[in-house]
């Protein structure tokens, strides 16, 4: 199968995935596009706990965003400004007090490209942004850094008081999303949360918004891994999901004919194989030029996957 | 062609017609009506639509080019007016249509609870795109309520939530989606959405809505207001048969139609929640996609019978993973199978009958619901993996409950030690910090050390950190429903703040759906003793002579007995216990060892109005079946006795105006003696006051009965004010610590006299006793002989049953 080439651009150029071996972060996995350098520059490199974006992450056990690589802790800097990426995020993925592995976004800014990519983190009671990387939507992340989210509120609010990832659409029309006439104005059209399990208990929760002209994602995804006992192998179900291509991708009937994923087969299968995430590209990706699966750990257990498609 | 004319184009409707398209192509000429601007969506995927989970545009099942494609004639948003039997015409706004056959699938309408206020904008019912608009269009910020916690209403709570509104769900029952759920469910459904910032509120009735024009507030029975500026009507569907009712069709509480789905006219046919078929209505989606089959069938003039079959639940909130299916009523000869595991908050309830699985109700973990749902729909038989179905299909071996779950699900900063106020974080910190057995721990953080009740929990939360390196001491369990002792349950009920049953079987893993014959008292006391304002007592929690409020005697008459203020009473008091003796064949009348007077031989059915009777002289119960305040046994004092030294009468009856009415673990009898002669046999009640020159010495822990004690000093005090202060402090410190049934004396045992000494030596400790003590008397000081002289409980008096056969306590 052919990679998809869309006419419009996404909003993530570069994603990578870091494992712990040896007590260092090595590259497990990436999708680089068409930046070779870069791509190059990550083969090489390591990271100790501390040490980098990733080596942030795991070290202080949080998602990390970084929007300004020139006099940071960021280690790849030159390749990534020669690839003109600017901004990256650094989700961990942790199953119980276990770090199973990092994963990096890499964005390129420049004036069009809107979307947003935010970590919420909960403080007395309240969600509120920890930080975001907003491309061109400008008014929409400071209207995000004046916002709160109560339990249940939202989208943010929504998926802490569920702790289950939330796909939501049409953000920007009426008053489907708490900042929607902002996200509106933006052309932000839909979300995707997720908790972000980490130890110690601290709530986080990541939101991927996705505009129109430059989506985050073509197509996302949310597997419910739990069911995996049920069978005599172990199964994903798709409980939500929506694409360009394709439409709906939920049971219409909500009478537990989803689409089900069986272990090691696919990208979702292998994340339900190995509770890693996966980054894939071409025919591996369904024909997208970038495939993210997620995995979404729950005391220790795998529970659900998310994937996004671009 | 056939003329077809289909009235309502709902999820019934779109489905026949996907299998007549399907099956016979061009057969049919459809015209198609519905009262709604638009075609078939899918009606059940509404409340995602509401929370922004999804989009209309995603829940349309048939669009314009859909019904283009099949020739379809669409009349929507014309209400059809009229239909004409003998003419085979269907009248519309916009004209007549023919038809050679007529398919009504008119549907369902909201129910309207007619109360007051209705009709004032703002209030709204929870059925089509229209009203999910209405909902989507209120502003963030909007105190919404909504009434109904079934599947509907608590799917528009959890949506209108998400949106940013504050939202309160009123039930009218004790617990939510009380049709598809047991208590247990319920009680983590509640949980659930608690979580997500929603207001549910059981057991409450709307009396009004109150408003000038547009809503303003909601008004419950009870007067609580609810400030509302949305109010959302989810307490049910009616099918909707008006239009079926003036054409003339047979209709019973719906159409009613045969299992071909044919109504009393041959040429007329019915589909969906406007259906009634042997004598059952229809409101989920998979029996009337069913009927949509066999009536395709049926037009096709193919053979097909409608059937309907098992049904199973689920609720469209992310994140709120509950299973129903069957029947999960209790019944005699079922079985119930029950896991729970507290820390990740599953619940699951299996019910089998005959080595059938019949019902299957689970919360938080439902991936195996629809295997238990295929069981019970075939009806297989599960003798054979009866001990591990449970654990569902994939189970190998796995291992029963962890007695230590409980515990272990404790966050850490749930209270372990009330007297020293030692959390579990602590333990676990001195643990680690090497304080590896009971004595280690007490040294170094003080859990455990006064009192002890809370030892056993102690030696858990040892066990749960160092594994098999500690040997717990084995605790007696309350009873086969739990491992957890009655003195871990009732610390856990106050560090982990349950405040119903149904939390404390969920939290605290009880094996039992809804506990046995034991712990059911037990644990009704200690919720009602720990949050007297939380809490509602459960009468059918409590032993018959609780339940009845008389002592039932050997042959299932009872007794009934007076309450005399320190044993004083008067001419007219007695004159109207002799009346009530005489008027009701009262065959004995015993003085009793407490100074009062007991009736005994009184018939069941007699008690309400023997009740009034005394009522009406003034006398209430004397609380002589309860496991509470019995009697204040008292001499004559000062008043009359040349030996008396303090006002012992007047002491005794201040005494029983305060603590009258009051649970306790078991019965508390007290006495005043007014000197050291002790004629009212102080020294052996549960405290037994005697006054000396000095002031008072108050006594505690004394008993005659199968044991016979002398009470031990509490202390001594010099004034009469200071006497009441420590015995209430006492009782409710009683109230607060000890076990179900253990009386005074034995929890003093346990605790300790000393520990006792000193908490009540604290000022403030006591009076915080005697404010708890003074608040719960607030609820339950009351007369129960009052209440229930009432007419409708009196009811329940009237014999049904032998009750010579029930146990007494």
């Amino acid at each position: 199968m052919d990679t998809v080439l869309e006419a419009t651009k996404t909003f993530v150029e570069v994603a990578e995935i870091w494992v712990p071996e040896e007590g260092r972060l090595v590259l497990s996995g990436g999708v680089y596009g068409a930046h070779g350098t870069f791509a190059h520059a990550s083969h090489d490199e390591s990271f100790a706990k501390g040490e980098g974006l990733p080596g942030k992450a795991w070290a202080e056990a949080r998602p990390v965003v970084l929007k300004q690589f020139d006099g940071s802790y960021f280690k790849r800097t030159e390749a990534a400004k020669e690839a003109g990426l600017t901004s990256a995020v650094a989700v961990p993925v942790f199953a119980g007090s276990k770090l199973k592995a990092v994963l990096v976004i890499l964005c390129a800014d420049d004036a069009t490209r809107t979307g947003a990519i935010e970590v919420w983190a909960e403080a007395d009671g309240i969600l509120t942004l920890d930080d975001g990387y907003y491309g061109a939507a400008s008014h929409f992340e400071w209207v995000s850094q004046h916002t709160q989210f109560p339990r249940g509120q939202g989208l943010p609010g929504g998926v802490w008081a569920s702790n289950t990832p939330i796909l939501m659409r049409d953000l920007g029309s009426g008053y489907r999303f708490v900042r929607s006439e902002s996200a509106g104005r933006a052309g932000l059209t839909t979300g995707l949360g997720l908790p972000v399990p980490v130890p110690g208990g601290t709530t986080y929760v990541l939101t991927l918004l996705s505009a129109k002209g430059t989506p985050i994602a073509r197509r996302f995804e949310i597997w419910d891994a739990r069911a995996a006992r049920t069978g005599p192998r172990e199964t994903a179900r798709l409980t939500d999901g929506i694409c360009e291509r394709e439409g709906p991708l939920w049971d219409p009937e909500n009478a537990g004919k989803e689409r089900v994923a069986h272990v090691w087969e696919g990208p979702v299968g292998r994340v339900l194989g190995t509770g890693l995430p996966v980054v894939e590209t071409g025919a591996a990706a369904g024909g997208y030029a970038m495939m993210v699966g997620l995995p979404i750990h729950r005391g220790g257990e795998l529970a659900h996957v998310v994937a996004w498609y671009c | 062609m056939e003329r077809l004319v289909v009235i309502g184009a709902g999820m019934a409707s779109g489905r026949l017609l996907e299998h007549l398209f399907e099956a016979a192509p061009g057969r049919f000429e459809v015209t198609l009506f519905n009262a709604e601007p638009r075609g078939n969506y899918n009606r059940i995927m509404l409340s995602p639509v509401l929370s922004g989970e999804k989009s209309y545009a995603e829940i349309v099942t048939h669009d314009d080019d859909w019904y283009a494609a099949h020739g379809v004639t669409c009349r929507f948003g014309e209400r059809v007016q009229h239909i004409d039997r003998d003419r085979k015409v269907v009248t519309g706004a916009t004209g007549d249509v023919p038809y050679d056959r007529l398919v009504i699938a008119t549907g369902s309408d909201p129910f309207i609870i007619p109360c007051p206020g209705h009709d004032l904008d703002g209030v709204i019912s929870y059925r089509d795109l229209d009203d999910t608009n209405r909902m989507i269009d209120q502003p963030p910020g909007t105190r919404a309520v909504v009434i109904g916690g079934g599947l509907l209403g608590l799917e528009a709570a959890a949506g209108l939530r998400l949106r940013g509104m504050e939202v309160t769900v009123l039930h009218l029952s004790g617990h939510l989606m009380d049709r598809q759920l047991d208590p247990a469910a319920g009680y983590l459904l509640r949980a659930d959405l608690e979580r997500r910032g929603i207001s549910v509120m059981t057991q409450a009735s709307t009396s009004r809505i109150r408003g000038e024009g547009r809503v303003e507030a909601v008004e419950l029975e009870d007067g609580t207001i609810l400030p509302a500026d949305l109010v959302v009507m989810a307490v049910g569907i009616r099918p909707s048969v008006k239009l079926a009712q003036a054409s003339g069709l047979t209709v019973g509480r719906a159409i009613e139609v045969d299992a071909q789905m044919r109504t009393s006219d041959p040429n007329v046919f019915a589909v969906g929640e406007c259906v009634e078929f042997a004598g059952q209505l229809f409101g989920l989606v998979a029996p009337l996609y069913d009927q949509a089959k066999v009536l395709a069938a049926t037009l096709l003039d193919e053979p097909a019978a409608f059937t309907p079959k098992q049904l199973s639940t689920k609720l469209k909130v992310t994140g709120c993973d509950l299973f129903s299916a069957g029947d999960f009523s209790d019944g005699q000869g079922r079985e119930d199978i029950v896991f729970r595991d507290p820390a990740r908050g599953i619940y699951k309830r299996l019910v089998v009958a005959d080595d059938r699985l019949v019902g299957a109700v689970m919360y938080g973990d439902t991936a195996d619901g629809n295997w238990f749902f295929g069981l019970i729909r075939d009806e297989t038989d599960i003798a054979e993996m009866r001990e591990t179905l449970i654990f569902g299909p994939a189970y190998q071996g796995g291992s029963v409950q962890d007695p230590l779950a409980a515990v272990a699900a404790l966050p850490a900063d749930a209270e372990i030690c009330g007297c020293n106020g030692v959390c579990k974080g602590r333990i676990i910190e001195a643990i680690e910090g090497g304080a590896t057995d009971l004595g280690a721990v007490r040294g170094a953080t003080k859990a455990s050390a006064s009192c002890g009740t809370c030892t056993g929990l102690v030696e858990q939360v040892l066990a749960a950190t160092l594994g098999d390196a500690f040997t717990i001491t084995a605790a007696q369990p309350v009873c086969g429903c739990t491992d957890l002792s009655h003195e871990d349950v009732r610390r856990l009920i106050k560090s982990r703040e349950l405040k119903s049953q149904p939390a404390v079987w969920q939290e605290l893993g009880w094996r039992t759906p809804n506990g046995c014959h034991v712990c059911r008292p037990a644990v009704n006391f200690y919720l009602l003793a720990d949050w007297p304002l939380e809490y509602h007592d459960d009468p059918q929690s409590r032993f018959v002579n609780e339940r009845k409020h008389a002592n039932i005697q050997k042959d299932g008459t009872f007794s009934v007995v007076p309450r005399m203020w320190g044993g004083i009473t008067s001419a007219s008091e007695l004159r109207a216990i002799a009346d009530a003796a005489e008027k009701y064949d009262v065959p004995t009348v015993k003085v009793t060892g407490g100074q009062r007077i007991d009736l005994l031989g009184v018939k069941g059915e007699d008690l309400p109005a023997i009740w009034a009777d005394l009522n009406a002289a003034g006398l209430v119960s004397g609380h002589a079946y309860s496991k509470g305040l019995r009697t204040v046994k008292t001499c004559v004092g000062t008043d009359h006795c040349r030996f008396g030294t303090q006002d012992s009468t007047g002491l005794g009856i201040r005494l029983e105006k305060r603590l009258w009415g009051s649970w306790t673990p078991h019965k508390v009898k007290l006495a005043v003696s007014g000197c050291p002669r002790n004629c009212a046999e102080a020294t052996c009640k549960d405290v037994g006051i005697v006054c000396v020159d000095s002031g008072y010495e108050i006594g505690v822990g004394g008993a005659a009965g199968m044991d016979v004690r002398e009470v031990e000093r509490l202390a001594k005090v010099a004034t009469e004010d200071e006497t009441v202060e420590w015995t209430v402090a006492f009782v409710q410190l009683y109230r607060e610590h000890a076990k179900y049934l253990d009386r005074p004396y034995k929890w003093l045992a346990k605790v300790g006299l000393d520990w006792v000494i000193d908490t009540l030596s604290d000022p403030a400790t006591r009076s915080a006793l005697v404010e708890r003590f003074d608040l719960s008397q607030t609820i339950y000081q009351t007369d129960p002989w009052a209440q229930h002289t009432a007419r409708e409980t009196a009811r329940s008096f009237a014999p049904i049953a032998d009750l010579t056969l029930e146990a007494a306590e």
